[in-house]
């Protein structure tokens, strides 16, 4: 189920309905919750809950011998059985294909002709953040830092609950279990500002993704030729902002709708395109993912404790696979590696070229910032390295002939979108929507706020589905 | 902030701005209506999975949608036939789709335009996507995509303001749409296409009837026209005529051996398009060819007298009424012939 359909309306007030009505305790509303977020996922194909159920008991039942389990080699066992059974399901829906491709590449150049069987398998929606979600729990149980979920529901409600299933937040135990045990209401406020985040998120994929840019950035890299340098820009540009809006937007949802019931997600996004520097990047972009590939990838793999260039091995190594974590293809390897070297350049300059960031510079670097990131995006977005490559050549003004394929109107559409995103991401940089909101009268944010339901509801849109679901 | 306080002005000015943009465009003659879409035409596929032998389904490309009328078909024979054309698409996928993946048995209609029907097999090809991705959509729609469907049809019947058809329209109001309409300086060598005009309504059983404006106001007739000769003048691939009778045929065979019956049919055309259809998709070259290799009932509207006369505003369809009294003549054509099911005689 979409957030931005009419299907997810009635769904939720109907789940609003139950969850504030008298007659369930606690406890059946949290069952009422996990039979809904099935309900809401297995509306898009239902025999794929199943998958779900089977990372459930897997990483329930690992956490429940890692919390009484004293012998080392056993607890290792259990972990290794929740990591077998989580890769291996992400293995086999999102990667054999792939591996299968590369595989034959290999024999073949030995000569061997061998013809591989794609089996076409279904992706299931969301595979790579639940899987990444239940993992950190086992992970966690590993290590002793958390406490076993209390009850089997409160865990299958962390690894399911319908607002962050399918493209997160990726939520940490910590955070998210315990808010199960007491019973959670949503005060006046957070209901409202619920729904305000709610309107927001909705505005940022329907109106500013889906309306104001996808089509230029579909027309741009759907373009299989060489093209004007400033087409190849602002193709580009309309992606970086597409990206960015259908994806915030579907995390500012997730916050908005917990909010709803009372429940409080960490944030995703923290206005990324105003970053100085790329270690400022992934502070802001995906938070919830980058903090996990920190987490369980980077500091496993030595993070900076054994010197220089085993950092910048550990450091590539969790792009490269950050990168993997996306798609299937190795133009999202090329992406991630870009990252990772952005940032060891980032750190050489720290160690021989540093100087202090003020007003006056900052902006520039975030500019600078947010124009090597487009340039990371060209492989993210395009699907063969032939696309990305003739981008990278029309977007370094290389050719002489390239094609205008972008009239002048969308031109504009989408610099003006783009800047006024950037400027934006600039000066909300230090602090939240919720801190202007404080200051800011009440009349204004009403307006702003009637007006963004207006854009949405003349925007309509067709129910596009957002990017990352199929990540 | 007063949330609260906050909360009631944005639910005021935004009911107060929705409402405002509903009543502007009914002023401009806007009226709630359906979009012909893939989740209206999967839900009219659907119903051949439950179709009986005694069911009619029609396939092809736009002439079949405008010119028959369902309503007509069913009081002449009691039985309503299930409209699966696509305008602008070749009716091939479709009836492969029906051939394949379903098990009816009944009669097939099957409209044939010649640039369409004769164009290609290419699945990328605009005549076959069009379709084909339709049939690709019934097959893998989700229970939510039913459902979003299901609760988006009486808000489509009750609000003017929603219109985000599948084909795209120069009058259609939704934001994007209406940004579309903005000129500026050109900047590509991509030829403009001519504003192409919403010029049919469509039901719940995708029943199409051509805008009585294109019959009352010649220039909003001749703003399709110039669509027409747009489309048709583009460089285009040449048809693929001995490609598209194998496909038909080897589809034709198929559902035959199971009993199923296929009518071919060949609707009025004028102007420009029959000038078109006459020069390069030759009757002698193209219809009769496919009619023979067929082998089945097949009518060409030049060869029976109560079919020809008809006026198609803007070349290529049938006006409303036309419509009605065309589809009356036809069945009653077929009837007479007795080649389709009549449910008021068994």
């Amino acid at each position: 189920m979409l957030f931005n359909s009419l299907s997810f309306i009635v769904f939720l007030v109907l789940v609003l309905a139950l969850y504030y009505s008298p007659i369930f305790n606690w406890t059946s509303k949290k069952r009422m919750l996990l039979l809904a977020s099935y309900v809401f996922y297995g509306l898009w194909n239902p025999p794929l809950v199943v998958l779900l159920w089977i990372s459930t008991m897997v990483d329930w039942t690992a956490g429940q011998k890692l919390a009484v389990e004293e012998n080392e080699r056993k607890r290792k066992g259990w972990l290794v059985l929740s990591m077998v059974v989580n890769l291996g399901f992400l293995a086999f829906f999102k990667y054999r294909d792939f591996l299968l491709d590369n595989f034959t590449s290999v024999v073949n150049t030995y000569g061997y002709g061998y013809q591989a069987q794609p089996m076409d398998i279904i992706l299931p929606m969301g595979i790579s953040f639940y899987t990444f979600q239940t993992m950190s729990y086992t992970i966690d149980m590993y290590k002793r830092k958390i406490e076993p979920a209390r009850t089997f529901l409160d865990f299958a409600l962390y690894v399911t609950f319908f607002p962050q299933l399918v493209a997160g937040p990726i939520v940490r135990a910590k955070d998210l279990i315990s808010q199960f045990y007491e019973e959670k209401k949503a005060t006046a406020n957070q209901f409202i500002w619920g729904l305000f985040l709610l309107t927001v998120g909705l505005f940022q994929k329907i109106v500013l993704a889906d309306t104001l840019l996808s089509t230029t950035a579909d027309d741009v890299f759907g373009s299989n030729k060489l093209l004007h340098g400033v087409d190849a820009w602002v193709g580009t540009l309309a992606f970086s902002g597409q990206i960015f809006f259908d994806f915030a937007g579907y995390s500012t949802c997730a916050i908005g709708i917990a909010l709803l019931l009372g429940i409080v997600l960490p944030d995703n996004f923290r206005y990324p395109y105003a970053a100085l520097g790329f270690s400022d990047l992934w502070k802001r972009w995906h938070i919830s993912l980058s903090s996990w590939l920190r987490d369980y990838l980077y500091i496993p793999l030595g993070g900076n404790q054994f010197g220089v260039a085993r950092m910048y091995a550990a450091l590539v190594i969790t792009m490269l696979l950050g990168g993997l974590w996306h798609g299937a293809a190795w133009t999202f390897v090329v992406w991630g590696g870009l990252h990772g070297l952005y940032l060891i350049l980032e750190r050489l300059q720290r160690r021989y070229l540093p100087f202090q960031i003020t007003a006056a510079n900052g902006i520039f670097l975030a500019f600078l910032t947010f124009t090597c990131v487009n340039i990371t995006w060209v492989f993210f977005r395009a699907r063969e390295f032939g696309t990305a490559w003739n981008m990278i050549t029309s977007m370094s003004f290389l050719t002489s002939d390239g094609e205008k394929i972008i009239e002048t109107f969308d031109m504009w559409k989408v610099l003006t979108v783009v800047t006024v995103m950037f400027l934006c991401h600039w000066f909300m940089r230090n602090t939240s929507m919720k801190e202007v909101s404080l200051k800011t009268s009440p009349w204004v944010m009403g307006v702003i706020w009637g007006l963004l339901f207006f854009l949405i509801v003349i925007a309509q849109g067709s129910g596009e589905q957002f990017i990352y679901f199929q990540f | 902030m007063h949330l609260k306080k906050t909360v009631i002005i944005a639910l005021c000015v935004g009911l107060v701005a929705v409402g405002a943009w509903e009543l502007f465009w009914r002023s401009k003659g806007y009226f709630p209506d359906l979009d012909d879409d893939k989740h209206l035409w999967a839900i009219n596929r659907a119903k051949v999975d439950k179709a009986t032998s005694n069911d009619v389904v029609l396939v092809g490309s736009s002439r079949i949608l405008f010119d028959i009328q369902l309503k007509e078909w069913k009081a002449l024979t009691g039985i309503q036939p299930i409209q699966l054309a696509n305008a602008g698409a070749s009716p091939l996928p479709v009836f492969n789709d029906i051939v394949e993946n379903s098990d009816f048995n009944g009669t097939v209609i099957l409209g044939v335009t010649p640039p369409l029907f004769f164009s290609t097999t290419y699945p990328q090809a605009p005549p076959w996507s069009r379709a084909g991705s339709r049939t690709k959509f019934y097959h893998d729609r989700t229970y939510a995509q039913r459902l979003n469907y299901s609760l988006s049809v009486p808000l489509q019947n009750t609000f003017a303001l929603l219109s985000d058809d599948e084909e795209g329209w120069y009058d259609d109001i939704n934001l994007k749409a209406l940004l579309k309409t903005i000129k500026m300086e050109k900047r590509t060598a991509t030829p403009d296409m001519p504003p192409f005009y919403r010029f049919q309504d469509i039901d719940i059983d995708r029943n199409v009837r051509m805008k009585q404006r294109v019959v009352t106001d010649t220039a909003f007739a001749g703003s399709i026209k110039k669509v027409w000769k747009f489309f048709m003048l583009a460089d285009m691939p040449p048809p693929d005529k001995d490609g598209t009778i194998v496909f038909f045929l080897k589809d034709l065979k198929k559902f035959q051996a199971r009993g199923g019956k296929v009518i071919l049919v060949r609707l009025p055309s004028s102007g420009f398009f029959h000038d078109l259809e006459t020069n390069v998709f030759s009757r002698k070259d193209y219809w009769d060819v496919l009619v023979s290799q067929a082998g089945v009932p097949a009518y060409h509207y030049t060869d029976y007298e109560p079919l020809t006369g008809f006026d198609t505003p803007e070349w290529s369809h049938l006006s409303g009424p036309d419509a009605s009294v065309f589809t009356e003549r036809f069945v009653n054509l077929l009837l007479k012939e007795n080649v389709i099911p009549n449910a008021k005689t068994n």
